[in-house]
């Protein structure tokens, strides 16, 4: 009996569809002029009449904004609308000033494009722009609080909603699609910094009811929400438990989803278009001016390193999908030196560095100088690979000294000469362990290779010492 | 009741004289209090010390603007900074506005004095301005209504023998009707041209700010100045109504919106035409589409906007508060806005969910919106042949209040056959006097195409002669 003919053992058919709020880079808020600077400022301080809602005031859309949805739809291969407009979303709650969300609801600014993920094509379905709602603050904790505070700061803030259609066939594959959504948003500098993307994230299986896990914040945790939800769906199923049409939330601290409510119907909006904004008309003129204005996106780059400098698809590949260190790497270029050795200096040392101290490069404070340095002393064969690492591990999270003068200082330098007379003494003290490799004990050479690396307080490079030791015997 | 000149008679001769000024200021004011104690309730809000100080800010002032010193009332939902401003509803009670209306700084600019605000229907929602707490009272007869929804505000222009004008709203006939009952004179400019920053919403793709004065020159003085740029309304079109003649070689009479209108209404609007008839050649037209479908296009727009406005009205950030602690936020709301908001004010927003709830938003909401297009083009056919079109603007005399508690809500929407048209294209308009009957004043409404307020303006002149 083959596997898909075993009802025990047929294999879970999954659709995975994202819709991601991502917030835009502009310097005030969508719908006022409001500053979007909100990081120290107390509660409620940074707010005006438009983004309370007060009565009287009225929205005028930020041109900005429409800007960046318009890169991120071109870099998504959407098709941009010629003419969008926005509507009214009604629903009564707290945090939305004027209990209706300024969205866009028939027609996006835009829509049909997709992203490649290796082979396969994943579809979008739409981006479109809306405002951001309050932040609710709830003193004692979701649901144990008798009442809740409200910081209409973030009241206002531009957001793009990109939704997918349902193509993800695993939680892994859509945690790979958020990776390479961030390095095409970050490519184009659209992102606001400091503000986590958010995801609602729907799952059904076996052609089964929707699951929408909303509101999850950043993208290891929406790959757990999904995982734990298609582990319980799984479960349910195999126990035979009809799965519901419901909202769940997921708790970040628990790693599990807990419904939020049932949702027999989808909830009416009561849309209408926004009587207070005017249609925004674009001629292509327009749109094509700003894909002119595109900045190269990661695939092209991609392609560029591996022809421009030689670099393999992969390490292309590994520095391309972060756009700091491609650029890190574009910086190092154009002091003209070795590729390779640049590029294993940052795909390999610094990002696992990095991913150690889960640090980010722009957290980090790197000088081309120093770096170039270094590679100049790996080029020049004058500093191991263990030191090269230990030296850069100082740079980033010890005392910051550059890695040369820490290499100096510390005596990690290979000198030529020293090796020579290194293995000399070595081999003079080692009479036995000679013998033995002349009577063919290839083993004892590692013995000796690793006296003469202790010697030189690991700063030669193994590979030569075991030439030289060889060389030394055999003469 | 009677002054002979102009604003801009008064304005010229105050930028020589100040005491001009103070004495037409002092004296509005005693009016003003005339009619409080008489309780005809014209007067929403009234701030006698900031009135007073805007005064000595004008005295001392160097630049002498085009309303220099002409004291202006306010339909009560325009936002005036720090002067109570509610729309009529108790559920802005205490709302002061943080800041100015479009309108009203460029009033302030041009050297007007914000005299007080004036009573409305609630959020605008009526024909008689009888859906508030202060009802105004007809100043031709107190057992009447004045019209609405910007009521008092043609009621006071009528009322005061001073130097004045209004700023009234109109979304479906607000200025025009009012006018009509207290026998003034209004224009109610096309949709865009006068900023509605500042305007607490009925339906925002209706709602225009317009003026209402004694004579055409006030009316086309005060709508210069409000008219113009304003970058914090997205639908304002950027242009300025400037004071000058308007070509008009053909007017036709709107033939069917005469169907419904009483006969002593019609025969004071034909006797009114037929003196026209010297000047400039009338003809008849009908408008069978908007006759059938503006009515019910008008309400389901209007309603559909308003209810999604009104959300933002729940006692949480200002107007009346209640008790929230311990409460849903579900509860709370429910409760602020089932003990606040009017009879009138709640059909409304359960018509205008209604409308737009799925299910049903294509067959209301959206259709509305198509007929809306259809309903403007069959306008800019006969503006292709004629300059101006005539109505009457109410199809009866001001009614009296006991007449008006009989009506259906029904016959009460249907009052508004003659100006809906119009409001519903974002045509401008004027309603000028055409006459009395039995003491009472009829209106004429002019409608014009977009952006030609010019013809009213000459129109409106036209009308005077005699």
């Amino acid at each position: 009996m083959n596997e898909t003919n075993n009802p025990n053992k047929k294999m879970t058919s999954v659709m995975i569809g994202l819709e991601i709020h991502v917030y835009l880079n502009t310097k005030s808020k969508l719908f006022c002029s409001c500053s979007t600077d909100i990081i120290n400022a107390e509660p409620n301080s940074v707010t005006c009449p438009v983004c309370l809602a007060h009565p009287g005031s009225k929205p005028v859309l930020n041109a900005k904004a429409v800007e960046h949805a318009i890169k991120v739809g071109l870099a998504l291969n959407c098709k941009i609308n010629n003419n969008f407009f926005f509507s009214r979303k009604t629903y009564f709650y707290p945090d939305m000033s004027a209990n209706y969300q300024i969205t866009q609801y028939e027609v996006p600014v835009a829509e049909n494009g997709f992203i490649k993920l290796g082979e396969k094509k994943v579809r979008i379905r739409r981006a479109h722009l809306e405002l951001d709602p309050a932040a609710l603050i709830h003193p004692q904790g979701l649901g144990k609080s008798n009442y809740s505070l409200i910081d209409y700061n973030r009241s206002g803030f531009p957001l793009l909603e990109i939704v997918t259609e349902p193509d993800f066939s695993s939680p892994l594959e859509a945690r790979g699609f958020l990776n390479q959504l961030e390095t095409i948003l970050s490519y184009l500098n659209v992102l606001m910094p400091n503000m986590t993307m958010k995801a609602d994230c729907n799952i059904s299986i076996n052609g089964g009811n929707r699951v929408e896990i909303k509101n999850v914040s950043g993208f290891q945790a929406a790959e757990k929400a999904l995982a734990f939800e298609l582990a319980r769906q799984k479960q349910q199923e195999k126990v035979g438990n009809k799965i519901e049409q419901c909202t769940r939330l997921f708790n970040a601290d628990t790693g599990q989803t807990v419904e939020a409510r049932k949702k027999e119907t989808e909830e009416d909006y009561g849309y209408i278009f926004d009587p207070d904004l005017v249609k925004v008309f674009l001629n292509n003129k327009q749109i094509e001016k700003i894909r002119n204005e595109m900045p190269e996106l990661p695939q092209q780059k991609i392609q560029r390193f591996v022809s421009e400098y030689n670099l393999n698809e992969y390490e292309s590949n590994v520095l391309c999908n972060n756009f700091d260190l491609s650029k890190l790497f574009e910086e190092l270029m154009q002091k003209k030196v070795d590729a390779k050795i640049t590029s294993n200096l940052l795909t390999r040392e610094l990002l696992s560095i990095l991913n150690h101290d889960s640090l980010k490069l722009n957290q980090v404070k790197i000088k081309i100088n120093d770096l170039q340095e270094l590679i100049l002393l790996i080029k020049n064969g004058k500093v191991s690979d263990k030191n090269v690492k230990q030296s850069l591990i100082n740079y980033i999270s010890g005392d910051n000294t550059p890695p040369k003068e820490y290499l100096e200082k510390n005596g990690l330098l290979i000198k030529e000469i020293d090796l020579e007379s290194i293995i000399n003494n070595v081999l003079e003290k080692n009479n036995n362990a000679v013998l033995d490799y002349k009577k063919g004990n290839n083993k004892v050479i590692n013995f000796l290779a690793g006296l003469v690396m202790r010697e030189t307080k690991g700063s030669a490079r193994i590979e030569e010492v075991l030439e030289k030791l060889k060389q030394k015997i055999s003469e | 009741m009677g002054r002979k000149e102009s604003l801009k008679f008064f304005v010229e001769n105050s930028k020589k004289d100040f005491s001009l000024v103070e004495e037409n200021l002092h004296k509005i004011i005693l009016e003003l209090n005339a009619s409080q104690n008489k309780k005809l309730n014209y007067i929403e809000e009234y701030d006698e010390k900031n009135v007073l100080q805007q005064l000595n800010d004008l005295k001392k002032n160097s630049s002498k603007g085009k309303l220099f010193g002409v004291p202006l009332t306010i339909k009560d939902s325009i936002c005036v900074k720090d002067l109570e401003t509610k729309a009529g509803s108790k559920i802005l009670k205490g709302y002061k506005p943080l800041f100015d209306a479009t309108v009203i700084k460029k009033a302030r600019e041009e050297g007007a004095i914000i005299l007080a605000k004036t009573t409305q229907d609630e959020f605008g929602f009526g024909t008689f301005s009888t859906n508030t707490e202060k009802i105004p009272k007809n100043p031709f007869d107190n057992e009447r209504s004045c019209g609405g929804s910007s009521g008092s505000s043609a009621a006071f222009t009528a009322y005061t023998s001073r130097y004045h004008a209004s700023i009234g709203e109109s979304t479906g006939g607000s200025i025009a009707c009012p006018s009509s009952f207290c026998g003034v004179t209004s224009i109610t400019p096309t949709y865009g041209l006068v900023s509605r920053y500042g305007l607490i919403d009925y339906a925002n793709s209706l709602d225009k700010i317009g003026s209402i004065g004694r004579n055409i020159e006030d009316v086309a003085l005060l709508l210069n100045v409000i008219s113009g740029e304003d970058n914090f309304d997205s639908t304002n079109i950027g242009k300025k109504f400037e004071i000058e003649e308007g070509s008009i070689q053909k007017i036709a009479i709107v033939k069917n919106f005469f169907e419904n209108c009483s006969d002593e209404v019609k025969k004071i609007v034909l006797e009114k035409i037929d003196k026209l008839k010297e000047f400039v050649k009338i003809e008849e037209v009908e408008l069978p589409l908007n006759s059938e479908y503006a009515l019910s296009a008008y309400y389901i727009i209007a309603t559909s906007e308003a209810s999604t406005n009104l959300a933002k009205l729940s006692g949480l950030r200002y107007g009346v508060q209640g008790d929230v602690v311990g409460k849903h936020f579900d509860d709370y709301f429910s409760e602020i806005r089932s003990n606040y908001f009017s009879e009138e004010t709640k059909r409304r927003i359960i018509l205008g969910t209604f409308t737009r709830m799925s299910g049903f938003r294509d067959a209301y909401y959206l259709k509305a919106l198509r007929v809306r297009t259809k309903l403007i083009n069959e306008f800019n056919q006969q503006f292709k042949k004629y300059d101006l079109l005539l109505t009457p603007t109410m199809p009866m005399v001001p009614p009296k209040f006991s007449e008006i508690e009989k009506m259906t809500p029904l016959e009460n929407f249907a009052m508004d056959l003659c100006t809906i048209p119009a409001n519903l294209a974002g045509l401008p308009h004027s309603s000028c006097n055409a006459g009395f009957s039995k003491g009472l004043p009829v209106g004429l409404m002019a409608i014009a195409p977009h952006l030609q307020e010019q013809k009213l303006y000459s129109f409106g002149k036209v009308m005077e002669l005699e």
